[in-house]
């Protein structure tokens, strides 16, 4: 065919505009594609820490936070957690002698109060699909050696003088003694003793001794001391205590795809399948040196490290994970729990679920991704409504500019054809077979453009991939609006989600950035072909000199 | 049997306040077969009278009448028509497409296109003498060679008129007597009705009849 002759020798023999307009053209096309794919996986990545629950296969999150006072409604249990007030109270004293080493691990349900496991099954069945019950203590770890606690008072050793008047001795009691006496020395002379020997005198001073009155023998006194008071000053328990907080999660481990954590976040080692294990948050691991094959003491007992994870729940996440049973267990809350994630029947009754699940216990309180989303700030959250504000501004902005660059070099390129297009006027050739003509030679510039746009933009995309960029976001835990409970419990003031950017290589996009270059190009070949198309052909007479 | 007819032809232009006629009341008729010569110094209105015979401009007043169609009242689409089936162009700058060889560029010319169109040019350009530089783009080619490629082209659709644009103009006088001869012969030989405008004189001696302009009138 000899159109199509024609629009290959014009693209092959001119290539010093072939190649002007199509890179022109893969330039803006690539632009578009980049711009897009950074939009797109800013938003990806933001929704990722926008809609944390979404990343642990649920869309709600029930938990318990109770206004002072409403405390009678509660259970017994709650009831004492809340006015404990997340308080360490510690007797030393009772965990050994003066100098011994302890370690001691209290644990205290932080900002959520607990509520009975038994509430899942109260949950309507007909709104909740799934669910996975959860556990998040806070763990005041204390360890140091104990102190000297008691304070020494020694009494005792005090002189006390006692004055007493002795009673003379009575008619009856002297003619006693006398009897007495008057009957050994008659008994002494019986025997042929002397009286005046030694052995006499003793006789007879045992004799008078015993016949005396007893108050001569002993004295008996009452005796009051006076009242005085001791006061000692002690000082702060000097020691080597150390303090340190925080969180362990117990999560429900028969539950494969809802949870607090899921066996898919593990990054090292494996999730739980026996006794003993724990599993720990990655960054807490790196920050502590601890890795899987290690072993962690909780509550005076040894877990293995099983697993690294990391926990993408960006609003409740823990530094170590245990099974719920075993945390429970050592946390002293047997059968309670203060999380539950619900996955609701339909993605669209997420409203009607919460509305309804709140009637469940005293204080159930119901987080949706859409709270989650308000909990989140930083500089992904920037970045994103950065691009949301300027993504299109910005590809409206390339693709005009890519418009008018391709639109004036199509004119450029007309007005130097001038004479051919005026000389195929004269031969014979219709205004339509003139804009057709131009606008094919502009399609076969654009597809050219596209192609290049598509491996420019994908060069750009790997380029930008090597770069690791990551943004952080900023997230504030789930407030129980029971404030004093923030005082003791400081890291659970919130965290922060670290996102790497991961641009994706979508088909839509490349479509995208292809058919801007496509269409930019056949546009702006159709105006300058309108404007060849009204060119007199006369000008093919005109003599150039 | 008249093949052109041209009636009370005006073109006027504006030019700021000033109005210049270009082509000044002429009337010609033209026969079938005639080898015609309009001559005039530049200026003087002929080329505009070529551009307004082969619809390329459209009279201010009067009418041109190709074979019997009224072309100067046709719209755009029949003109081109006309254009392509009625009348070949050759042009002072012979107005080859530079990217396209010497058969393709016959072949632009084809008004009904099909798989012949390459057989159809070399035909042509056989008639030239060319047909071994049919592969050639015009700028191999020297301007001689590309007047013929040109001719090959006008006659491609084999249109009973040839409407000369100072063929010879760009040309060395051997050169532009070879051209002069080729349609001279096309003109005898197959009874091409040649109209050819040119200032130099020498084109007089291949005229049937010489029709001299001067200010849009025929003197």
């Amino acid at each position: 065919m000899f159109y199509l002759k024609y629009l290959s020798s014009e693209i092959l023999r001119r290539w010093g505009k072939t190649v002007t307009v199509s890179l022109g053209l893969a330039i803006a096309s690539a632009i578009i594609v980049l711009i897009v794919s950074f939009s797109q996986a800013l938003s990806l990545a933001q929704s990722k820490v926008l809609s944390p629950l979404e990343n642990v296969g649920t869309d709600m999150m029930l938990t318990r936070s109770v206004d002072q006072e409403n405390t009678g409604e509660l259970d017994e249990a709650a009831r004492t957690e809340m006015m404990s007030e997340n308080r360490i109270t510690t007797d030393l004293s009772k965990l050994g002698k003066p100098g011994d080493d302890f370690k001691m691990d209290t644990f205290l349900p932080g900002t959520l109060l607990t509520f009975e496991s038994s509430t899942t099954d109260k949950l309507d069945k007909g709104l909740v699909a799934d669910y996975a019950q959860g556990l998040i203590m806070s763990v005041a770890h204390q360890e140091g050696k104990i102190p000297e606690v008691t304070a020494q008072f020694e009494t005792g050793g005090e002189t006390i003088n006692v004055e007493q008047d002795i009673a003379p001795m009575s008619d009856e009691e002297r003619a006693a003694v006398d009897a007495a006496r008057q009957k050994i020395q008659q008994e002494m002379k019986d025997k042929g003793i002397d009286p005046r020997s030694q052995e006499g005198r003793q006789y007879e001073r045992d004799a008078t001794n015993s016949a005396m009155p007893e108050r001569f023998s002993k004295m008996r006194a009452q005796v009051q001391t006076e009242r005085r008071t001791y006061t000692q000053n002690v000082g702060p328990i000097s020691t080597d205590i150390s303090t340190q907080n925080l969180t362990v999660a117990g999560v429900q481990t028969d539950k494969q795809d809802i949870g607090l954590i899921l066996p898919s976040q593990i990054v090292e080692g494996k999730y739980f399948d026996g006794d003993n294990q724990i599993i720990v948050n990655k960054a807490y691991a790196q920050k502590q040196s601890k890795k899987v094959g290690d072993k962690i003491t909780l509550s005076n007992k040894e877990y293995d490290i099983v697993g690294l994870v990391e926990p993408k729940l960006y609003t409740n996440t823990a530094d170590l994970y245990l099974s719920l049973g075993e945390l429970q267990k050592i946390a002293g809350r047997e059968n309670r729990i203060n999380l539950l994630l619900i996955k609701s029947t339909k993605a669209n009754s997420v409203e009607e679920a919460a509305s309804k699940l709140k009637g469940v216990f005293t204080g159930a309180k119901i987080t949706s991704s859409a709270d989650t989303a308000k909990q989140v700030s930083g500089s992904l959250v920037s970045a994103a409504n950065l691009t949301n504000r300027f993504i299109l501004l910005t590809s409206v902005i390339v693709i005009l500019s890519s418009f008018i660059i391709v639109s004036l070099l199509t004119v450029a390129s007309i007005n130097k054809r001038t004479r051919e297009i005026g000389t195929l006027k004269a031969i014979g050739w219709s205004n339509a077979e003139v804009i057709r003509q131009i606008v094919a030679e502009n399609l076969m510039l654009g597809i050219i453009g596209a192609v290049f746009g598509v491996i420019l933009g994908s060069l750009s995309i790997f380029v930008l991939n090597k770069f690791d960029i990551s943004f952080s976001a900023n997230i504030e835990n789930a407030s129980s609006g029971f404030g004093m409970m923030r005082r003791f419990v400081e890291q659970s003031a919130g965290q922060t989600a670290s996102v790497d950017l991961d641009v994706a290589y979508s088909i839509v996009v490349f479509a995208t950035g292809a058919g801007v270059a496509i269409i930019g190009a056949v546009v702006s070949g159709f105006f300058a072909a309108l404007k060849a198309s009204r060119l007199r052909p006369q000008v093919a007479l005109r003599n150039i000199e | 049997m008249d093949i052109i007819k041209v009636e009370k032809l005006k073109k006027i232009y504006k030019q700021g306040d000033k109005t210049i006629s270009a082509v000044d009341d002429i009337s010609l008729n033209i026969r079938d077969g005639e080898f015609i010569v309009i001559i005039g110094p530049s200026g003087s209105g002929k080329s505009t009278l070529l551009q307004l015979i082969g619809g390329l401009d459209r009279p201010t007043v009067g009418s041109v009448q190709i074979d019997g169609i009224v072309s100067s009242k046709a719209n755009e689409k029949k003109l081109a028509q006309i254009r392509r089936e009625k009348i070949g162009f050759i042009f002072q700058n012979f107005n080859l497409i530079p990217t396209l060889t010497a058969r393709e560029n016959v072949e632009a010319a084809i008004s009904r296109h099909s798989a012949k169109d390459s057989i159809v040019a070399e035909a042509k350009l056989k008639i030239v003498g060319l047909e071994k530089r049919a592969n050639h783009i015009p700028s191999l080619l020297s301007g001689g060679e590309q007047q013929r490629v040109a001719i090959a082209r006008a006659l491609v659709n084999d249109p009973g008129i040839i409407l000369a644009d100072e063929p010879t103009g760009n040309l060395d006088s051997r050169t532009g007597e070879e051209i002069m001869s080729l349609l001279r012969d096309l003109n005898k030989k197959s009874g091409k009705t040649v109209i050819l405008i040119t200032h130099s004189e020498y084109a007089k001696k291949f005229a049937d009849r010489v029709i001299e302009i001067k200010d849009g009138k025929v003197i």
